[in-house]
């Protein structure tokens, strides 16, 4: 079979030393610049992106690959230790996982993490060695009535996000669709919402809105506290997770990849889902939902692994269709016009040693990374020790230049202090950041394909039930917005609300 | 009257930010038909949306007893949400160097344990340290004096 | 107290350093703005070129990514910058087409700009999903013709290349159809090969791999003359569309003001960028080719967007689409 020689092409490639020496310089350099708050995988992509283009091609893809994986760790590492997440995804790890790191289990998170994510990281491979042409050609299907369908799917599953009152979380929700749109119309150019200003012409920085309701307001909270106790918890129980713990963690990790696996081939935005997706799942299914956000480990292991596994895959168009997926897939393609290669279908045959040899390196990378950050979670959780006061004029440092590095835009600073304002308040009276954040990278994708589809359509609404994948993925919305919304689950989740307080 | 101030005070954002982007809509943007939509079509919908769930929490936190929150830390909120704004303000005149220095100084003091050697320190620390990885290190075009300090700079540390 | 403030920064501003002036040029790194985000095409070619122009002027160019509103909010950057020859912009045809799409700029094309020359000039390909009724540009004309209510054309939003080239065929053929615009060509093209939407027109940096695969159907490109890449499309001209020649030019500009002898200076390296073996190879990668040594010049970048500006005013004004 094909296979077998192809991946042996693959690691021919992938195995020789310098390919080895670069990716693990890759995931280690992705490493530390993703770990640095307020820089995330695109921003920490774009700033390594330089170094890598005096390669040859296949090394300088390699290279770029472990950057991105270590980019992800990195967020994730920044979202349990201090509550920041730099990508969307993140913010997901970020509910149960800082929770985990206050109650010192800092270290069992990161180790959640980092094996879910080799876990998902070597499935997500063999899915892209077996069935990558095939997977590609399906994930066309997709029009916009399915991915509006599916975004319709993805807000309801934000609802089961919460922890506390359906309420807010929904009004949050719509909060981050509204600030969602702020920019030019797609469809008329007209402005929205920008006062004339054409520095904001463009959507609102993810990175400035994330930073600014997650991680200013908790140094604001943490702040507040300085007096009375002391922030950060010192005491960690811990560093290796118990037979339990992983006895926890295998059912969230398999389902976490499998769904990562399937959302990161669309090339619609579906990636951004996997992580949301799969803490739905584990805390509709988990026999304790009552700990998710208050630092349950399937909390973390799940969406990490689908968030690995969809990272994974979301390669899978960009190689064998050149279409990018999202933003890093984009500098992905840039890097590789650079290097003379132009991506489309053509490039699995005109330079098999590329394409094989960057799947190879995958699974390479992955198990580098987790080589590379189980010795380093013990200097991770010591990085809490630091004296909170020393720690968070950093974390604003770093979160400046990184926000302010994407775009060389100051309105992105502006928008930082902003949403800084406004996530403080919200969060102290109740509210929780992560549907705002869902909402807000949501917003603009559910309107495009709305709008879009009906256009296609000529107007007609139907599109939408009659598209056999659209009505299927509206049915499910509905089913899992009435459980959401039965009225048994609600008054537990009342009660949990009300014991939090 | 009891109520309880988390609701209300939640409540009343989100009317807040809803009225606001329904305004702005009403006034500025086409709202189109369900067949035909313009750009005003889901911010009109989105803010209406979210002014009815901003009255219902509003309606639902009265008559509830209100929870103890702690005092308000003015000065941690005053400077954390000022500095992005310094930053962004003087990083193309002044470059990185001074504006890091400056911003991480005034940033210290959002802790009531800060000192003014330690803040001193910190700031200059985190100031080499960024410019070694980021500027140095990374290549990121940030100029590492702006053109206001330049002339200044140019004698000391030369041209960068 | 205040007064000595005063004095001294008087003082300080004699003593500056007048600009070193042309003859040292360059001394210190280079800042080459791109009015798009990483990794698209003009990013693309703006790092070939200033790779190749760092070694001829012995200084670094380093690109900064200054997106936002249709390449404008860079163009506002370096418009407003010091005009030190330190801070330069790489435009496409945006420059142009942003006079008439944006009624508010806060430059002038003409006016806040000095030019360095032409860099490139990418071809656009007209092109439609794999299974669509069509063979070849007669055809498709006759088919969209007749079925003007039903065929969709793709563009990758208000002032993409594919936007203006749909523009300009629709005004052509005399025939308007149903626009869907996108966020970018890659979900464009994710669309088109899905049979989504039915017909586009993009720079062949996007499309040339797509067309080579048999991955979308292609029916002309917008040169003068046939490409090496892809021999069997006819141009447009051949199709009898003579008037539908275009491509996305790039140009290098600095900001008003700037030292002639400096301009002089950067047209100079570019023409020697433009010979790079590099530069050329990777261009033809993307189905394009530099500019031709005389075209590398202030009075041809200048001319070029004069009478680009001409062209598309009218064009943009009967589709009656302004981005603000």
């Amino acid at each position: 079979m094909d296979l077998i020689s192809n991946l042996s092409l693959g690691l021919s490639i992938a195995l020789q030393p310098h390919n080895l020496a670069f990716c693990f310089v890759g995931c280690l350099l992705g490493t530390l610049v993703g770990v640095l708050p307020g820089i995330g995988p695109t921003a920490t992509i774009a700033m390594l992106l330089p170094i890598t283009l005096g390669l040859d091609p296949s090394t300088s893809l390699i290279m770029l690959a472990g950057i991105y994986y270590g980019a992800q760790y990195g967020g994730s590492t920044t979202a349990i230790l201090i509550n920041l997440p730099g990508e969307s995804s993140s913010a997901v790890t970020a509910i149960d996982g800082y929770q985990m790191a206050k109650r010192g289990r800092a270290g069992i998170a990161l180790a959640a993490a980092a094996l879910g994510s080799f876990f998902a990281g070597t499935v997500a491979t063999v899915v892209l060695a077996l069935f990558a042409p095939p997977l590609a050609k399906a994930a066309l299907k997709f029009g916009s009535p399915e991915y509006f369908s599916l975004m319709v799917l993805g807000l309801v599953c934000a609802i089961a996000l919460a922890h506390g009152s359906i309420l807010k979380a929904t009004a949050m929700i719509i909060v981050g669709l509204l600030f969602g749109l702020v920019g030019a119309d797609l469809y008329s150019g007209a402005q929205r919402f920008t006062f004339g200003i054409p520095e904001l012409s463009d959507e609102l920085n993810f990175v400035s809105v994330a930073v600014g309701v997650f991680g200013i307001a908790e140094i604001l909270r943490n702040l507040q506290n300085e007096t009375d106790r002391d922030v950060m918890v010192k005491k960690v129980t811990g560093l290796w997770p118990t037979r339990e713990d992983f006895r926890r963690m295998a059912g969230p990790v398999v389902r976490g990849t499998a769904l990562g696996s399937i959302l990161g081939v669309l090339p619609g935005g579906g990636a951004i889902l996997a992580a949301f997706a799969s803490y739905t799942v584990e805390k509709r299914i988990s026999r304790r939902p009552q700990e998710f956000g208050k630092g349950a480990i399937e909390g973390v292991a799940g969406p990490e692994s689908a968030n690995n596994a969809g990272a994974q895959t979301s390669f899978i168009p960009m190689l064998t269709l050149g279409i990018p997926a999202n933003p890093v897939m984009a500098l992905m393609i840039g890097a590789m016009i650079i290097q003379g290669i132009v991506p489309g279908p053509n490039v699995v045959n005109q330079n098999p040693e590329l394409f094989w040899g960057i799947i190879a390196s995958m699974w390479a990378g992955n198990l580098m990374l987790v080589l590379l950050n189980l010795p380093l979670i013990g200097l991770w959780v010591r990085l809490l020790t630091i004296p909170y006061y020393l720690l968070f004029p950093a974390i604003m440092a770093f979160a400046a230049i990184g926000i302010y590095s994407i775009n060389s835009n100051p309105y992105d600073l502006y928008t930082l202090t902003l949403f800084g304002a406004l996530g403080y308040a919200l969060v102290r009276f109740g509210c929780e950041p992560a549907p705002l954040l869902l909402g807000f990278v949501l917003g603009p994708m559910l309107e495009e394909h709305l709008r879009r589809a009906m256009i296609i359509s000529r107007g007609d609404p139907t599109v939408f039930l009659t598209r056999p994948i659209s009505a299927v993925l509206l049915v499910i919305a509905a089913i899992v917005l009435a459980v959401v919304l039965m009225p048994s689950v609600r008054r537990k989740r009342e009660e949990v609300f009300v014991e939090e307080d | 009257m009891t109520f309880n101030r988390s609701d209300v005070g939640a409540g009343a954002i989100f009317v807040g930010i809803g009225l606001f982007f329904g305004l702005m809509t009403l006034y500025g943007l086409d709202i189109g038909t369900a067949r035909r939509m313009g750009p005003g079509y889901f911010p009109i919908v989105l803010s209406g949306l979210l002014v009815v769930f901003g009255i219902t929490t509003i309606l639902k936190g009265i008559g509830h007893e209100d929870v103890e929150r702690g005092p308000l830390p003015w000065r941690g909120i005053a400077i954390l949400l000022g500095v992005p704004v310094i930053f962004g303000l003087l990083i193309r005149p002044l470059g990185i160097a001074p504006v890091l220095l400056v911003t991480t100084f005034i940033t210290s003091f959002a802790s009531r344990r800060m000192s003014l050697i330690v803040a001193l320190l910190l700031s200059l620390g985190l100031t080499v340290f960024c410019i070694l990885v980021f500027v140095m290190g990374l290549g990121l075009p940030l100029r590492i004096f702006g053109p206001l300090v330049e002339p200044w700079t140019r004698p000391i540390f030369g041209v960068r | 107290m205040k007064k000595l403030l005063a004095t001294l920064s008087i003082a300080a501003l004699a003593l500056l350093p007048q600009v070193a002036g042309a003859q040292t040029y360059p001394e210190r790194t280079i800042t080459m703005v791109v009015p798009f985000s990483a990794g698209g095409p003009t990013d693309t070619v703006a790092r070939l070129v200033a790779e190749a122009m760092s070694r001829e002027l012995g200084q670094q160019i380093i690109v900064e990514n200054v997106g936002g509103a249709g390449g404008t909010v860079g163009a506002a950057r370096v418009a407003q910058a010091a005009p030190d020859g330190y801070t330069l912009l790489l435009h496409h045809i945006g420059m142009a087409t942003s006079a008439t799409l944006y009624r508010k700029l806060p430059y002038n094309p003409l006016e806040s700009f000095e030019y360095a020359g032409l860099v490139t000039e990418v071809p656009m390909t007209i092109i439609a999903r794999p299974d669509f009724p069509a063979d070849d540009l007669q055809g498709l004309i006759a088919y969209l013709k007749e079925h003007k209510d039903d065929v969709t054309y793709a563009n990758a939003g208000i002032g993409a290349a594919s936007h203006l080239c749909g523009m300009l065929f629709m005004s052509e053929i005399e025939t308007q159809l149903t626009t869907v615009p996108y966020q970018g060509t890659g979900p464009a093209m994710t669309d088109l090969l899905g049979g989504q939407v039915d017909v586009m027109c993009d720079q062949t940096t996007n499309t040339t791999s797509q067309i080579q695969a048999g991955a979308v159907k292609a029916y002309a490109v917008t040169s003068p003359e046939r490409l090496e890449q892809l021999p069997d499309l006819p141009t447009a001209a051949e199709g009898g569309l003579a008037s539908m020649q275009f491509g996305i030019w790039h140009g290098l500009y600095a900001p008003k003001g700037t030292d002639p002898a400096i301009m002089e200076r950067l047209s100079q390296a570019l023409k020697v960028a433009l010979k790079d073996k590099n530069v050329v190879e990777r261009f033809a990668a993307l189905a394009t080719k530099p500019e031709p040594e005389e075209n590398a010049t202030p009075q041809a970048l200048k001319a070029k967007l004069e009478s680009e500006i001409a062209r598309w005013k009218p064009l943009i004004e009967a589709a009656g689409v302004y981005a603000d």
